[in-house]
């Protein structure tokens, strides 16, 4: 008797499963639990502000940002868990946007061959780890790349004692990267179009690639240049060790990533980002923010949030109708700072210079869209 | 006094073991089927919303990656970059499982030796090395082995000329083409005559009695035949040199193909010991007592008496060994080697969409461990004792 009943539940339940499946399964325009469990829209815009990962986001009160752990610079775990670095503090600049509090980051340590993985599965909500944007992976890995936060090009690194003087002297010789990155076949392409023959060798990490490279296994270390610095100074055998070849032979926009498909998001990061670079514009510093909510500048008043008289004389505040609150842009200057001091914080101690990461009113390639 | 249950009364359905049978097995697959479907549906709409392509498309791309010591360049089409990850990782395992199966029935053998030492070395050895994880012996091998113990390339060891060490790459002498079809009919003379030779040495055998010896013959008769041959049709050996940053000539072998080869033969050896041990433990001790009566030599009574009926048993958890070792090469991935799993990760980190690639490394490792268990299973029944 007992198994019967049993039997039934069982006979039940599985009828219930296979209901719930194909229901689940047919309705294709609801939104669906991937196999993470998190939610992902398949709405098509920010019209559509249901299951928005903007939504996840505010309703998580975190944001979990896709970075790295051992690149001076860009993104350093420390010894007490928090990263410090330009990638991280451009983490710290989405959550004080969107949260209102810099310091709600989930810094989600990642390699480099997982990390378009991790973005496509959900496990983090933006990708901001040095990552070049390419046609090959905004079409093949699902990624919107936003603004771009530094412009790079890919070098070489030898030792200091070695004879080369530029990448042409390299004839033969052999070449460690990173694996699952640009890199390896910027590499590869260069040694074919100089006619170089190369031995490229892809390595899992960097603290990889450094011992072979400390055991004399590489004759050259070729990276995005903004990170060779950064090795380089981080090298055990000490900076004036190594040395950097003059050329740099490739383009490497790095930019930070959302998944594709929601519109709503990848405006508000965007435009986060995009805020740090308008308030360098602008003159705003972390230091005379608060001044600055009093500025002559009605533009400026705008930008900030802070109310302004308009031309038919009501006072009023701008919402763009981002999904942001209205005084993101301050909170993202007051937290943590505008692009300039970002950069003079992490890049400017390896000895990075502005370079084409100048304003475009300095003559460099920072450009963002007018904020009104 | 009636009885209740006459042979009239039906059982009810859901009371009848016979239904409930059918019920169950119907019941298990459909909770499995609907999960699968329920994922299924999941990754398609997921993978659709964000622009993710699930098609093998991305095998006709150009790959834009490199790959040391093979004949490839960037341009070439990923699928190509596939058939040199499968082929590295069928070389790294064949050669490994030879290696670690006579490594291992070395020691399996050791550890039973009447020798103190020999046998105290050789449980050393497997406790040691069975009570690692592969993953810290490669890098144990990666980087104290290979990168700091072989010499750098500027000071490479070339004993007499004819190897070369260095950390950046191995270089061993090998034969230079002449041409590949004499060398095929090399082959084929050589092998024509082993087998006339195993002929007429059964015959003696049958007249006279004395032992064939017909691998010895037609096996001598085999390389002399080749390496004449080819000597006379002007084949030289290629010896390995240092050239600047690189090792060249002779066959180069690879530093990475040479720590996971140590790695993988290391460990499963190990593993390969305990069951040659076992297996030679399970032989009835008269087989070894009347070995010794008949005044067989030690090495005989291994040899021709014990062995073979050891490796009877050994066969099956041997093809275990091998499954695993295959399996275990994809550890090569994290340490620049380019087998099946490596070629996956870069041409996902390059591009190609995550799970149609990993689906097809998923399909080439159950390819090669089924193809492998064939094998075993041909091997397992020509040793199987033949009862009649």
């Amino acid at each position: 008797m007992l198994e019967t009943k049993r039997a039934l539940i069982g006979l039940l339940s599985v009828m219930m499963l296979l209901v719930a499946a194909c229901t689940s399964t047919e309705g294709e325009s609801e939104t669906t639990a991937p196999a993470t469990g998190e939610t992902v829209t398949t709405g098509n815009g920010g019209s559509e502000s249901t299951g928005s990962m903007l939504e996840t986001v505010l309703e998580n009160d975190m944001i979990r940002c896709g970075t790295r752990d051992a690149l001076p610079g860009f993104a350093v775990l420390q010894d007490d868990g928090s990263h410090v670095g330009f990638d991280s503090d451009f983490c710290r600049v989405i959550a004080a946007a969107v949260l209102g509090d810099a310091e709600k980051v989930e810094h989600v340590d990642l390699e480099t061959a997982d990390r378009f993985t991790a973005l496509q599965s959900g496990q983090i909500d933006v990708l901001v780890r040095n990552t070049t944007w390419t046609a090959s992976r905004d079409g093949g890995e699902g990624a919107t790349f936003l603004t771009v936060t530094y412009y790079d090009g890919q070098a070489m690194m030898v030792a200091a004692d070695s004879p080369y003087q530029s990448v042409s002297d390299m004839a033969g010789s052999v070449v460690c990267v990173t694996k699952g990155t640009t890199t390896e076949g910027n590499a590869a392409g260069e040694s074919a179009r100089l006619g170089l023959d190369w031995e490229v060798r892809p390595f899992d990490d960097t603290d990889l690639l450094q011992e072979a490279f400390l055991a004399g296994q590489c004759d050259g270390w070729s990276s995005d240049s903004s990170q060779l610095v950064g090795l380089r100074s981080a090298y055990p055998d000490g900076a004036d060790a190594l040395r950097i070849l003059p050329e740099v032979f490739s383009k490497e926009p790095l930019a930070p990533a959302v998944l594709d498909g929601d519109t709503e998001w990848a405006q508000v990061v965007n435009w986060a980002i995009m805020a740090t670079i308008q308030a360098e514009e602008f003159g705003i510093t972390q230091a005379n923010v608060d001044e600055m909510l009093n500025s002559e500048d009605t533009r400026i008043r705008s930008f900030l949030g802070a109310e302004y008289t308009d031309s038919d004389g009501n006072v009023t505040v701008t919402d763009p109708g981002l999904g942001l609150p209205t005084d993101f842009a301050y909170q993202v200057v007051k937290q943590v700072g505008n692009y300039g001091e970002i950069f003079e914080r992490h890049l400017a101690p390896l000895g990075l210079e502005r370079g084409v990461n100048a304003l475009w009113v300095d003559g460099g390639l920072l450009y963002v869209p007018p904020y009104r | 006094m009636t009885t209740t249950a006459g042979p009239s009364a039906r059982i009810p359905f859901y009371r009848d073991v016979r239904v409930l049978k059918w019920v169950f097995q119907v019941g298990v697959f459909a909770v499995v089927a609907a999960v699968l479907y329920w994922l299924w549906g999941n990754y398609r709409v997921n993978t659709e919303s964000s622009g993710i392509p699930t098609s093998f498309d991305f095998l006709g791309q150009p790959t834009n990656f490199d790959i040391p010591g093979a004949d490839f360049s960037p341009q070439e089409r990923v699928q190509n970059a596939y058939v040199i990850g499968l082929l590295n990782t069928i070389r790294v395992s064949v050669v490994g499982i030879v290696l670690a199966t006579i490594l291992g029935i070395l020691i399996g053998i050791g550890r039973l030796s009447s020798n103190w030492v020999v046998s105290k070395l050789s449980t050393v050895y497997v406790e040691m090395v069975r009570n690692l994880p592969l993953l810290v012996i490669l890098t144990f091998v990666v980087l104290g082995l290979v990168l700091q113990a072989f010499p750098r390339i500027e000071d490479a060891w070339t004993p007499f000329g004819w190897l070369v060490f260095s950390n950046r790459g191995m270089g061993l002498p090998w034969y230079q083409e002449v041409s590949g079809l004499s060398l095929l009919v090399l082959f084929a003379f050589g092998i024509g005559g082993w087998w006339a030779l195993a002929r007429w040495r059964h015959a003696v055998s049958d007249r006279t009695g004395a032992p064939a010896r017909s691998g010895l013959y037609g096996g001598t008769f085999l390389v002399i035949s080749v390496v004449t041959g080819w000597l006379v049709l002007g084949g030289r050996i290629d010896l390995p040199t240092v050239d600047g940053p690189r090792v060249t000539g002779g066959i180069g072998v690879d530093p990475s193909f040479f720590a996971v080869l140590v790695a993988l033969v290391v460990y499963t050896a190990s593993h390969i010991a305990e069951i040659v041990r076992g297996s030679i433990q399970a032989i009835p001790k008269g087989q070894g007592e009347a070995a010794s009566a008949l005044a067989l030599s030690g090495f005989q009574r291994m040899w021709n008496v014990i062995l073979p009926q050891a490796m009877r048993i050994a066969i099956p958890p041997l093809g275990n060994q091998y499954l695993n070792l295959i399996k275990n090469s994809s550890l090569a991935a994290g340490f620049a080697y380019f087998d099946i799993t490596n070629v996956t990760q870069i041409t996902v980190g390059n591009g190609s969409p995550a799970v149609p690639a990993f689906t097809l490394a998923l399909m080439f490792y159950v390819a090669l461990s089924l193809i492998t268990s064939v094998f075993v299973n041909i091997a397992n029944r020509r040793f199987k004792l033949v009862e009649r």
